[in-house]
C-alpha cells in the first residue's frame, strides 16, 4: 500500500517521463489504396462491377463476339433509359428509408404511402379537389349531407402534388410523433401504416369511381390526358401534342407557318438525316436477308449433294449481294409539322418535371452525331433518360450534404449511433426523427409523382413491397439495421445493385430469370453480416 | 488551503424520493483548481447529489450557489449552461461517430440556416486536436471513430469536451471504475492536468481509495444519504479513508466479526 505514496510532485513527473508511447501510434498509417478497401462502400461497388459485367456480356446477341460490355443489349440505349428508371424509382425510396434507419428507426410504409399518394394525385388531378364537411340532416328522415366549403374543378399538376404533400406528410408526421411518444416500435405502428394506408387507397379508389349502374367501382385511374405532353399550339390554344399531329392537314400545315426559320432549316436537316439513315438501314436489312435466304439453299444443297448447285450458290455468296438500294424518303411539309410539334415546349412543366425526359440533347447527339443511339430501323432508339433519375440523383445529392455535411447530418448518426448520448448533449433526437418520418413520407410522394405524370395512369396497387426493396437496398449499400452507420454513396450502390440484378440475370443463357431473386436474397444476408463486424469492429475494439 | 471563494457551494441539500431520504442535508464547498474527492460506499448517495448538481433530479430543499450565485436547476441544460460539465460512467459519446463528430455533438461550428448550417470540419477538427492536447492526449486522426480509441482516451474526450464547453465545475462519475490499469492512469493523469489548469473545480466520485489519495486535494465522506467525514489529504490517513468510505464502520470490528 504505502507503495502508491509517492508525493505529488514526484508522481507527476514520473508519469510524463514513462509514457513514451500514444495510443495512437499503435494505428498504422494506410496508404491510399489501403484507405480506398477500408471504405464500407467498397464490398457493395464489387457487386455492382460484377453485376454491369455480367448485365453487358451476356447480353451481347449470340454469334457475335465483343470484349466491350457496351455492346450488348443490357447497355444499347434503350436499355439504359429502361434499366436507369428502374434503378431511379427505388433509389427514390431508398434514400428516406436508409437516412430513417441510420437515426435507428424504420418505415414500412412507405410502398403504401406511394400508392396513397399516386392515388390521390390521379383522384385529384381527374375528378378536381373539395373539401367537405358532412353534416346530419333530419329535413327528409335522417340523411349525412356534404357541405362544401370549397371546391376546384380543374387542378393543376404542382396543386394536386402539394394537396398530396399535405396528406401525405402530414400522415407521415404523425407516424413519428406516435412512435417517439409512445415509445412503440416504429416496425409495429408503420406495419399499421402499410395496411392502413393501402386499404384507405383501394377504398378511394373504389368510392370515386362508383358509378350509378355498379355496386363497386375499380380501383384504377386511366384515361387522364398526357398532361406533359399538352402544348400551346400557335392559334388553336393547348391541346395534347399527338392530337396536335392529327389535326387536317390544313391546320397542321399552318401550325408549320409559324414555325422560326431556324428551327426549320435544322428539323429539315434531322429528318433528312434521319430519313436517309432508315434508308441505308431497309438496304442492309434486305441485302442480310438475301444472303440468308442463299445461304439456306446452300446448306440444302450441301445436305442433298448438289454439287452444282452448291458451287453456283457458293459463288453468289461469294461475290456478295447487291440489291437496288432503298431510296431515301423524301421530307414532306407534313412531316416538318410533325417535327415541329415535337419541337413545342410543354405547357405543363412541372408535370414534365416529373413524368418527362431529361438529357435529350445528348440523346439527340449520340443519335444523329456519334451514331449510336439507333435502333434496327434505323430510327432514334431513346430520347432520353427518364425524369425519375434527375429527380433521384437531385435527392441523393441533397441527402449526401445533409447527412455528410451538415448538423442535422451529425444528429441523424448520433441519433441512431447512440440515442442517450445525443439525448445528453442537447440533440433534439424526436424531431430528428419526426423529420426523418415526414421526409420518408416526402420521397414516396416523389416516386409517386414521377409514376402518374410518367404513365398517366395509378392503380392501387402502386409502391407494392417498395418498403421491403428499400430497406434491401439500403442494408445491401451498409446501412446497418440498428443505426448510426452508413452512407448515401452506400445506399445509391445498394440500389443500382437491386435494380440491375433482375436485368443481368434475365440474360442468362439457360438459366431461370427468377434466380436474381435467389442471388439479391444471398447478397442481402452477406451484406448484413459484413456490416455487423464491421461495427463490432469498431464499437468492440475498447 | 485556499481563501478564494469556492465555485460551488451546497447547503443543506435535501432530496427525497417520496419517503425515501436519499440525501440528508449535505454541506460541500469546492474550490477552482482542487480535487474534491467524493467518497462513500453503495447507495450512500453520490450519484444522487451529483444529480441534483448538474440539474437531473431538482432538490428537494437546500441551497446551491455556483460563483456564489444561487441556482435552481431545472434541467440538464441550465446545469451546463451554467458552467457545470458532467462527465457520465456511460461517457454520452457516439462509438460509430468520429471524434470530431463526438466533440461537437450538439454544439456544432456551422455556417448557414438552421440545423441544415454546413459544419465547418477544419475549424473543428483543429480545435479539437488543440483541446485534446492542451489535456495530454495526442490525436493524429479526428476522423478515427470514437469506439476504435481506448476507454482512457475516451474519458480524456469526454472531460476535454466539457471544458471546452464552459465547464467551471468538473464532475467525474467514477471515471476509472471500467478501465484497466494503465488506462486508469491515463485517465488520473488527466484530471491532474485539468486541475493544474487551476481555474476548475473537480468533483470526483471514485471507489478506489488510492486513486482519491494520489489525486485529490479534498475529501467529503458519505454515509446513508450524509456527511460522515471531511478533511484534507495531507491530514488524512490511509486508515481512516478506508474506515470513512465504508460507512465509519471500523475494520476491526468487521475483524472481530468475521472471526466470531
Ligand atoms: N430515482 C430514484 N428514485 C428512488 N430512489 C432512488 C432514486 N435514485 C436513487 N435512489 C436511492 O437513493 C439512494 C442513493 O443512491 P445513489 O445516489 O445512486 O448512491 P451511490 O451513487 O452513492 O451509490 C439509494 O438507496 C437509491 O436506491
Ligand atoms: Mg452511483
Amino acid at each position: 500500500m504505502v507503495l502508491f505514496f509517492y508525493p505529488k510532485n514526484k508522481m507527476s513527473s514520473e508519469i510524463s517521463t514513462t509514457v513514451k508511447r500514444n495510443e495512437t501510434d499503435r494505428h498504422k498509417k494506410k496508404n491510399w489504396f489501403q484507405i480506398l478497401l477500408a471504405r464500407p462502400e467498397i464490398g457493395p461497388f464489387g457487386v455492382m462491377l460484377l453485376l454491369f459485367g455480367m448485365l453487358g456480356y451476356f447480353s451481347i446477341p449470340e454469334g457475335q463476339f465483343s470484349i466491350n460490355p457496351f455492346t450488348g443489349e443490357g447497355f444499347n440505349a434503350l436499355g439504359i433509359r429502361n434499366n436507369f428508371r428502374v434503378i431511379a424509382q427505388l433509389g427514390i425510396v431508398a434514400l428516406g428509408a436508409g437516412m430513417l434507419i441510420i437515426s435507428g428507426e424504420f418505415d414500412l410504409s412507405i410502398g403504401s404511402m406511394a400508392g396513397f399518394a399516386a392515388g390521390c394525385m390521379a383522384m385529384i388531378l381527374k375528378w378536381g379537389f373539395a373539401v367537405i364537411i358532412p353534416y346530419p340532416s333530419f329535413a327528409d328522415g335522417f340523411t349525412i349531407e356534404g357541405y362544401r366549403l370549397f371546391e376546384i374543378q380543374s387542378v393543376s399538376p404542382l396543386t394536386a402534388i402539394l394537396i398530396t404533400l399535405c396528406l401525405t406528410l402530414s400522415f407521415g408526421w404523425f407516424q413519428g410523433w406516435f412512435i417517439v411518444k409512445s415509445g412503440i416500435s416504429s416496425f409495429i405502428v408503420t406495419l399499421g401504416g402499410l395496411f392502413f394506408l393501402r386499404g384507405l387507397t383501394e377504398v378511394s379508389y373504389r368510392a370515386f369511381n362508383k358509378k350509378v349502374d355498379q355496386t363497386a367501382g375499380s380501383t384504377t385511374v386511366t384515361d387522364l390526358p398526357d398532361i406533359k405532353n399538352i402544348i400551346e399550339v400557335p392559334g388553336l390554344g393547348e391541346m395534347e401534342r399527338e392530337a396536335a399531329k392529327v389535326l387536317p392537314n390544313d391546320q397542321i400545315l399552318k401550325i408549320l407557318k409559324t414555325a422560326p426559320e431556324a428551327t426549320l432549316v435544322k428539323i429539315t436537316d434531322q429528318l433528312t438525316y434521319i430519313n436517309q439513315k432508315v434508308a441505308v438501314t431497309k438496304t442492309m436489312m434486305q441485302e442480310e436477308k438475301m444472303l440468308q435466304t442463299l445461304q439456306r439453299s446452300l446448306d440444302n444443297a450441301i445436305r442433298s449433294g448438289n454439287e452444282a448447285m452448291q458451287k453456283m450458290l457458293q459463288a453468289k455468296i461469294d461475290a456478295g449481294i447487291d440489291v437496288q438500294a432503298v431510296q431515301a424518303k423524301a421530307v414532306t411539309d407534313l412531316d416538318l409539322a410533325k417535327a415541329y410539334i415535337d419541337t413545342l415546349p410543354t405547357a405543363r412543366p412541372v408535370a414534365e418535371f416529373f413524368g418527362g425526359n431529361i438529357l435529350q440533347p445528348v440523346f439527340d447527339w449520340l443519335y444523329f452525331t456519334v451514331d449510336w443511339n439507333v435502333n434496327n430501323f434505323g430510327n432514334q432508339f431513346a430520347p432520353g433518360l427518364y425524369a425519375c433519375v434527375m429527380i433521384w440523383l437531385i435527392m441523393a445529392l441533397f441527402c449526401y450534404i445533409v447527412l455528410s455535411k451538415t448538423q442535422a447530418g451529425n444528429w441523424i448518426y448520433s441519433t441512431g449511433g447512440n440515442l442517450s448520448a445525443a439525448r445528453a448533449n442537447g440533440v433534439p433526437t424526436n424531431r430528428v426523427k419526426i423529420s426523418l418520418f415526414v421526409f420518408t413520407a416526402f420521397c414516396a410522394t416523389m416516386f409517386a409523382a414521377c409514376q402518374v405524370f410518367e404513365v398517366n395512369t395509378a392503380d392501387a396497387a402502386k409502391g407494392n413491397l417498395k418498403e421491403l426493396e428499400a430497406i434491401a437496398a439500403a442494408v445491401i449499400g451498409g446501412v446497418v439495421l440498428t443505426g448510426g452507420f452508413g452512407t448515401i454513396l452506400g445506399i445509391l450502390l445498394g440500389t443500382v445493385i437491386f435494380g440491375i440484378a433482375k436485368e443481368a440475370f434475365f440474360y442468362i443463357p439457360g438459366i431461370d430469370g427468377s434466380f436474381y431473386r435467389v442471388f439479391l436474397g444471398a447478397v442481402l444476408v452477406s451484406a448484413a453480416l459484413t456490416n455487423e463486424n464491421i461495427r463490432k469492429r469498431i464499437v468492440g475494439s475498447a | 488551503m485556499s481563501i478564494e471563494r469556492p465555485s460551488i457551494e451546497v447547503r443543506n441539500l435535501v432530496k427525497k424520493f417520496g419517503s425515501f431520504t436519499a440525501l440528508n442535508g449535505i454541506d460541500l464547498d469546492v474550490y477552482p483548481g482542487e480535487v474534491h474527492a467524493l467518497l462513500g460506499d453503495n447507495g450512500a448517495g453520490k450519484s444522487t447529489l451529483i444529480k441534483a448538481l448538474s440539474g437531473i433530479h431538482p432538490p428537494t430543499s437546500g441551497e446551491i450557489k455556483v460563483d456564489g450565485v444561487i441556482v435552481h436547476f431545472q434541467s440538464p441544460r441550465e446545469a451546463s449552461d451554467a458552467g457545470i460539465g458532467t462527465v457520465y460512467q456511460d461517457l454520452a459519446l457516439n462509438p460509430l461517430a468520429s471524434v470530431t463528430r463526438n466533440f461537437f455533438l450538439g454544439r456544432e461550428i456551422k455556417k448557414g440556416l438552421g440545423p441544415f448550417g454546413l459544419l465547418q470540419m477544419k475549424e473543428m477538427n483543429a480545435i479539437t486536436i488543440a483541446e485534446m492536447k492542451k489535456i495530454g492526449i495526442h490525436i493524429s486522426n479526428p476522423d478515427q471513430p470514437v469506439g476504435t480509441m481506448s476507454g482512457g482516451q475516451r474519458q480524456t474526450l469526454a472531460i476535454a469536451r466539457a471544458i471546452y464547453f464552459g465547464a467551471k465545475i468538473l464532475i467525474l462519475d467514477e471515471p476509472t471504475s471500467a478501465l484497466g490499469q494503465k488506462q486508469q492512469m491515463e485517465v488520473l493523469k488527466t484530471i491532474r492536468t485539468v486541475q493544474k489548469l487551476g481555474n476548475i473545480a473537480i468533483i470526483l466520485i471514485t471507489h478506489n481509495e488510492i486513486h482519491a489519495q494520489l489525486i485529490a486535494d479534498r475529501f467529503t465522506f458519505l454515509s446513508l444519504g450524509e456527511v460522515i467525514g471531511r478533511g484534507i489529504a495531507q491530514e488524512l490517513e490511509g486508515d481512516e479513508i478506508k474506515k470513512l468510505m465504508a460507512g465509519g464502520a471500523e475494520l476491526g470490528d468487521l475483524k472481530a466479526e468475521l472471526a466470531a
